[in-house]
């Protein structure tokens, strides 16, 4: 308290002699201006630092190691009606669930990565311009917020690499958060959920990934889909593609309406090769895919940005 | 880009529906984004002879009998010669022309894609002269922006009552083509690409003329040049010309080759008629300006190959030489060049410029200067047909904003076969106001011939198919690759536009994309089964009981404003800084989810929401914590917990501390909560004397407590206010499937023990007494006025 009443007293001072600036001569007045303020602004800083701190001196301490306050009941957790998962949780769980149920291992994606996970080890060339196609955040250090899934490629080639060699297939599916550089409306938002898929085998052929992938959006929407590609490109697959499914009808789809789920390819053969998998013996496929979609056509949400906005009365609406 | 059915119908014989070719299209070539139904567009409009004009007096009015053949429109009368009264308003209108007459009842062109589209109707004009629809001008019929005068049709054409859209192909269907999906194939921008793409998934070998037929030239290089479709003929001696301009490349890597056809002006143009290929530029989404312009414009859409054409005798006069030298190369700091739009851009070093003997007159691909344009006092043109690195025109492309199509086409990496061709058949077309006076071409960069090497099996293995050899010989051979078969085994060399084909893959990716991914059977692989991921499932157990117990799963974003972090009482240098956010509220990356709830509880208490339990698990990163073994930032798993209420005077603390409680229960941990010493970024929000430290054997997980005023102060939250963050990889370390089951009788009696030590001081005492029975704690009452406190415990007893 003294401390405040004397840097009080100070700022007092101040201002009185900030009154002289008439007596001074034109030329020296801004001169003279500054330094005032210079000191003006350094005294009520510190007024409010020492406020703060008052603020923050004024708790009195509880029992930390007690169950409840001093004549207060013990407390109630709130009843399970209020509470909520985080839909898009709820939708990744059940993703995964399902590829764990196919034999796919879960690993999950980094949120902030470097320009090798990134871009070259898949097989992005330097400066090229797919890599603008991302529109990637930076920090000044150069790492990057990954702008999808695919950044966890090279390291699960890495560590299942051992599957191979034991004769086992490697089959992993990595969900993550992923960013991109964009301008937030309804239906774009500069941070959502993706889910990866990487496969690899000395057997495996495009054939086999529809397969999975077919098998993996019967098994999520509960019922027999028809799927179809088109032609798509990623410098980390050749062939590439872009999987889509008729839109099933327990979401309100009717034949001929298809949707784009994700895309998809046989994994790159320098990919395989940056991470030590001879490309000559085996072979991958690998897919990747929105989440927040997923969650938008099972609930009919038409704002991507209700997702990271926090708000109870949107949440609630989901179950606990 | 838009692609016209009907174009592409002229390249290749298509034996389906239209429906089914944009579906295989889409399926097999590129992603079409939508279907413009144009097929209706020009009904109503037909072909008719202006057989009388005669002008209204005192008005710029032309009063027209117009011969409408046999065709008979509702409610137009025609008078006894058969002719049917038009008024028109255009300046060229004349007896004996061919016009495009809209007649009563049809729909302007131009407007049929309007809310509300104009139907054109019969009127009188100046009170007395009955006008019947409208002769119409290009702009009318969506053709071009001309508005001068009226469209004029060449009689060998048509004749009257002919519809217009049989003469000019114009019920069409319009694909708009997403480019991204074309990104790696700059030959399908073109339509001869393109057919050829449609010609060999329908099956069909493709065939097409090649271009520069007939045009007499030779090239400086002789046959040094990589242009095979050239036809060189006629008199060589014509290169020698004076005028031979001379190229340099100062890299080849910005341009691999660069080819010049220079154009004397011999006769007038005569632009006179509307014709097919103003058709074909308007349904590309172009529009016919003049015939030099035109002219290149529709090359750049059949091939692919954007041209620039320059005035010949204006660019040697920059360049202060009596001829021309043409020197391709980066632009230097500071250098400035005023645009055809006459804007002056400030040039930047990965530019490309094309310079008059050094002087700036282009920038390479986006744009021509304005010093060197052509107009109507052109007498000399210097065709430039060249190629440049795409990575530099990228950057041209965003540091300058320009967005035209022929950026778009560059920006893919477009073959350097073509560029003397192409600058051939330009030539060849303006022949009847222009011809050749010199050809100077600069390969500096020759292309290797992509030879790749596979078998049938390779190609049936990695597509799970069963091809025969025959199937994918022909299939390749369609879209004229050259392909050498022995056996099984298949040399394939890729043709000149094809610069994408490297390895096998790209050949496999050919086969299965031509013969169509979808007729690939889908079958299911058999591998092992799935190993665990304990933390993924820790998540969601802690995901089920936390909204169990009432509390609401949010998700906040990883990045979050400077401003937030000072709130919260952190150090913003302890963030990563992201450089390019889009706002200030994404600027960097978040050390701790806590202070994240903190801002969303002000928005909920605003809502209002009485009371609520908030919680986020997601990954954070902070300097202080260093890289890890793979050179990244080390990555902290973490569990945010916050409890808020608007109206409650008791300690939110034992909440919070409740809800961190229960889940250790359920892991089956013991937790030690002892008095908060450590200053760590997660802890910094929190007020030391009502917060705890979460210790398990001798490790800290994490932090359960109330905040500091200040930081209170600053998120403008009600007093009851409590959280906790915890390690989620420590948890999962020390959570254990060992619980200690008590079966049996059981017998619970109440303890109260008065005392001025504290809960756990005292517990420690009772337990001493009490030992293997389980002991929970009751309420603590203190009267006012005492030291001391009565504590209350519920000891559960095994009997």
């Amino acid at each position: 308290m003294e401390e405040l009443e004397k840097l009080k007293n100070e700022l007092k001072k101040v201002n009185t002699e900030a009154a002289k600036v008439r007596d001074l001569p034109p030329e020296k007045r801004a001169d003279f201006g500054r330094e005032i303020n210079a000191k003006k602004t350094e005294i009520l800083q510190k007024i409010a630092e020492v406020e703060k701190a008052l603020a923050d001196q004024e708790v009195e301490p509880i029992d930390i190691t007690a169950w409840s306050g001093v004549n207060e009941p013990l407390p109630e957790f709130y009843p399970t009606e209020l509470g909520s998962k985080h839909p898009l949780m709820t939708e990744l769980d059940r993703v995964a669930e399902i590829y764990q149920m196919m034999g796919f291992d879960i690993m999950e994606s980094r949120q902030l990565d470097d320009e090798f996970h990134m871009f070259d080890s898949l097989n992005f060339p330097k400066e090229h311009p797919a890599r603008d196609g991302y529109d990637t955040f930076r920090t000044e250090e150069n790492l990057i917020p990954p702008a999808h899934t695919s950044t966890m490629q090279h390291r699960v080639l890495k560590k299942y690499k051992p599957y191979l060699d034991e004769g086992k297939a490697i089959a992993v599916a990595v969900p993550g958060r992923v960013y991109r550089n964009e301008d937030v409306d309804a239906t774009h938002e500069h941070t959502f959920y993706q889910c990866e898929g990487v496969y690899v085998s000395k057997t495996c052929t495009m054939g086999q990934m529809l397969g999975i992938l077919k098998d993996f959006f019967e098994k999520y929407y509960e019922q027999k889909l028809n799927i179809r590609t088109q032609p798509g490109y990623f410098p980390f697959t050749e062939p590439s593609l872009e999987l889509l499914i008729e839109k099933p009808k327990n979401i309100g789809g009717k034949k001929g309406d298809w949707l784009e789920m994700l895309g998809c390819g046989m994994i790159h053969p320098n990919v395989l090769k940056m991470a030590g998998i001879d490309p000559t013996v085996y072979h991958g496929f690998a897919w990747g895919g929105g989440i927040d979609r997923l969650v938008m056509l099972k609930y009919g949400l038409s704002d991507v940005r209700n997702f990271e906005a926090g708000n109870l009365n949107f949440l609630r609406e989901f179950e606990p | 880009m838009r692609i016209s059915l009907n174009w592409l119908k002229k390249y290749v014989d298509i034996p389906i529906s239209d429906e089914e070719l944009v579906r295989l299209i889409g399926a097999r070539l590129v992603e079409v984004e939508e279907v413009i139904d144009e097929t209706h567009k020009y009904d109503n409009i037909f072909v008719v002879r202006v057989e009388k004009a005669e002008k209204i007096p005192e008005t710029h009015l032309t009063l027209c009998q117009i011969n409408v053949g046999d065709r008979e429109i509702n409610k137009v009368e025609k008078n006894a010669n058969g002719l049917v009264q038009v008024v028109c308003g255009a300046p060229n209108v004349h007896e004996g022309m061919l016009a495009a007459w809209i007649a009563p009842g049809a729909i302007v062109p131009a407007s049929v894609h309007e809310a509300a589209p104009f139907v054109i109707g019969k009127r009188k004009m100046l009170g007395k002269f009955e006008s019947n629809g409208m002769l119409s001008a290009m702009d009318e019929l969506d053709l071009g922006d001309d508005h001068e005068g009226i469209v004029e049709i060449d009689p060998e054409m048509a004749k009257p009552g002919d519809t217009l859209a049989e003469v000019f192909d114009l019920n069409d269907l319009i694909l708009d083509i997403e480019n991204k999906s074309l990104t790696h194939r700059p030959d399908t921008f073109g339509m001869i690409g393109f057919s050829r793409e449609v010609s060999g998934i329908l099956g069909q070998q493709f065939e097409h003329d090649f271009l520069g037929h007939g045009v007499v030239a030779a090239r400086r290089h002789g046959g040094d040049a990589p242009s095979t479709s050239v036809v060189t003929s006629g008199d060589p001696q014509k290169a020698c010309s004076e005028l031979l301009p001379t190229i340099l490349i100062a890299d080849e890597n910005i341009c691999p080759r660069y080819s010049a056809v220079v154009l004397e002006k011999h006769g007038e143009i005569k632009k006179k008629y509307l014709s097919w290929q103003d058709t074909i530029l308007a349904k590309s989404g172009m529009r016919p300006i003049d015939p030099i312009v035109d002219a290149t414009n529709f090359l750049m859409l059949l091939t692919g190959q954007p041209l620039h054409a320059f005035d010949y005798d204006k660019f040697v006069k920059v360049g202060g030489a009596d001829k021309p030298k043409v020197i391709v190369r980066l632009a230097k700091k500071g250098e400035k060049l005023v645009l055809l739009d006459d804007e002056e851009v400030e040039l930047n070093e990965s530019d490309i410029v094309i310079t008059s003997n050094d002087k700036p007159v282009a920038l390479a691909g986006a744009m021509g200067g304005k010093s060197t344009m052509i107009d109507e006092n052109t007498r000399n043109i210097l065709i430039e047909s060249a190629t440049f690195s795409l990575y530099n025109l990228r950057k041209t492309q965003m540091a300058h904003g320009i967005f035209s199509e022929a950026i778009t086409r560059f920006t893919k990496g477009q073959p350097a076969f073509q560029t003397l061709p192409v600058a051939f058949e330009c030539a060849d077309m303006l022949k009847e106001g222009f011809e050749i006076s010199a050809v100077a071409d600069e390969c500096p960069k020759k292309q290797p011939k992509n030879v790749v090497k596979i078998t049938t099996k390779e190609i049936n293995d990695l597509l799970g198919t069963d091809y025969s050899t025959e199937l994918i010989v022909k299939t390749l051979k369609n879209v004229e690759f050259i392909v050498v078969r022995e056996g099984d085994g298949l040399t394939i060399t890729a043709p000149e536009w094809r610069t994408d084909i490297h390895i096998k893959e790209d050949i496999i990716e050919e086969i299965g994309r031509l013969l169509g991914f979808d007729n690939i059977q889908a079958v299911l692989p058999l591998h092992g089964t799935a190993g665990r991921n304990t933390l993924f499932d820790l998540k969601r157990c802690l995901r089920d009981s936390l909204s169990k117990y009432g509390a609401n799963e949010v998700l906040t974003y990883s990045f979050i404003n400077g401003k937030l972090l000072e709130k919260a009482g952190l150090d913003t240098k302890n963030s990563y800084r992201i450089v390019n956010s889009i706002s200030p509220d994404l600027q960097f990356v978040r050390q701790s989810i806590v202070p994240s709830l903190l801002d969303k509880a002000y928005l909920n208490e605003k809502l209002p929401v009485k009371k609520f339990a908030i919680f986020e698990m997601n990954k954070v990163y902070r300097k202080d914590l260093g890289l890890d073994a793979e050179n990244v930032p080390t990555e902290k798993i973490s569990l945010g917990f916050l409890v808020a209420e608007r109206k409650n005077t008791q300690t939110a603390y034992y909440l919070a501390k409740k809800y961190v409680a229960k889940l250790f229960e359920e892991l089956n941990i013991e937790a030690e909560f002892l008095p908060l010493k450590q200053k760590l970024p997660e802890t910094l929000p929190f007020e030391p004397k009502r917060t705890a430290e979460i210790w398990v054997d001798g490790e800290y997980l994490g932090v359960v407590g109330e905040f500091k005023n200040s930081v209170r102060n600053n998120f403008k939250l009600a007093p009851y206010l409590a959280g906790f963050e915890i390690d989620l990889p420590k948890l999962l370390e020390k959570a254990s499937s060992k619980k200690v089951i008590r079966f049996g009788q059981k017998k619970t009696e109440d303890l109260t023990v008065t005392t001025d030590k504290t809960y756990a001081e005292a517990l420690r005492e009772v337990q001493a007494k009490y030992a293997n029975a389980k002991i929970l704690p009751g309420t603590i009452y203190q009267a006012k006025g005492q030291k001391t406190r009565n504590i209350t415990f519920h000891i559960e007893l095994m009997l």
